[in-house]
């Protein structure tokens, strides 16, 4: 399945400067396995070392955060638009 | 140059007010050009929805932090790859300094790297439903850390979308 990934502005140190990449993959775990194995550089930025994505990381297929499907496990089909967009946050200190 | 408008530093500070007593945030996108383009964002604070959904991963709520909703990030991530480039990042803090807590330093960095290291991220201390305060940080590459910064406000119009 050809899914087209867009890649954010904080993320494309790891990609080369690409703001999008076409993977290959039939849900979104084989789409990180496979991203991050053409870009090392990413795989650090997207899962933690028990291969968990990191909090901060948003990932969306066509628009819709994949916690509200079914998570990794969630399919792809053929032009598919995934997104991945690191959280932006904060707040005041917490005494 | 200035880093904001005067209307866009006033649109800025109505949102923070407006938003009382939950946190504010937004975004100033601006796109270079011979006839630079600014667009202002008031982003939906998606926070205590969180929170209600996941106390345990996310146990603060909209009064004492930010999340800016999916839909506002993903348009953010949109506008980017059509060429504008995320200039300021704001929110307020309520009944508290405009400092940049150590939650706000840890969420602008991926993985020990700043995620914007050009961007200037503005806080907006709100007392009492008044603003009380404005202050400007960046990452600086030779402390190694963010670091307040002086911002000037110049003349112009906002350019604000609605949340």
């Amino acid at each position: 399945m050809a899914v087209n990934v867009y890649i954010p502005t904080p993320f494309r140190r790891a990609t080369a400067g690409a703001p999008r990449v076409e993977v290959d993959a039939a849900d979104m775990k084989e789409l990180l396995d496979a991203l991050e194995s053409r870009y090392e550089g990413l795989r650090s930025l997207l899962r933690d070392a028990a291969g968990q994505v990191h909090h901060h990381v948003n990932l969306y297929v066509n628009g819709e955060e994949i916690g509200a499907l079914q998570g990794t496990a969630t399919r792809l089909k053929d032009g598919d638009e995934v997104s991945i967009i690191p959280a932006l946050a904060g707040g005041v200190w917490l005494s | 140059m200035a880093l904001l408008t005067d209307a866009e530093l006033g649109a800025i500070r109505k949102h923070a007010e407006a938003d009382y007593p939950a946190e504010a945030c937004g975004v100033l996108l601006v796109r270079p050009g011979t006839v630079e383009e600014r667009c202002l964002r008031a982003c939906r604070n998606i926070q205590d929805e969180l929170h209600a959904k996941d106390p345990g991963r996310f146990p603060r709520t909209a009064r004492t932090a930010y999340y800016i909703a999916h839909e506002d990030l993903l348009d953010i991530g949109r506008r980017e790859g059509e060429g504008f480039e995320v200039r300021v990042i704001y929110h307020s803090h309520v009944d508290a300094g405009a400092y940049f807590s150590e939650t706000d330093r840890r969420n602008a960095m991926v993985d020990g790297v700043p995620a914007y290291p050009q961007t200037t991220y503005v806080v907006v201390s709100v007392a009492g439903g008044r603003v009380a305060e404005i202050r400007a940080h960046q990452f600086s590459a030779a402390a190694g850390e963010f670091v307040e910064v002086p911002f000037a406000v110049g003349h112009g119009a906002a350019q604000a979308e609605r949340r």
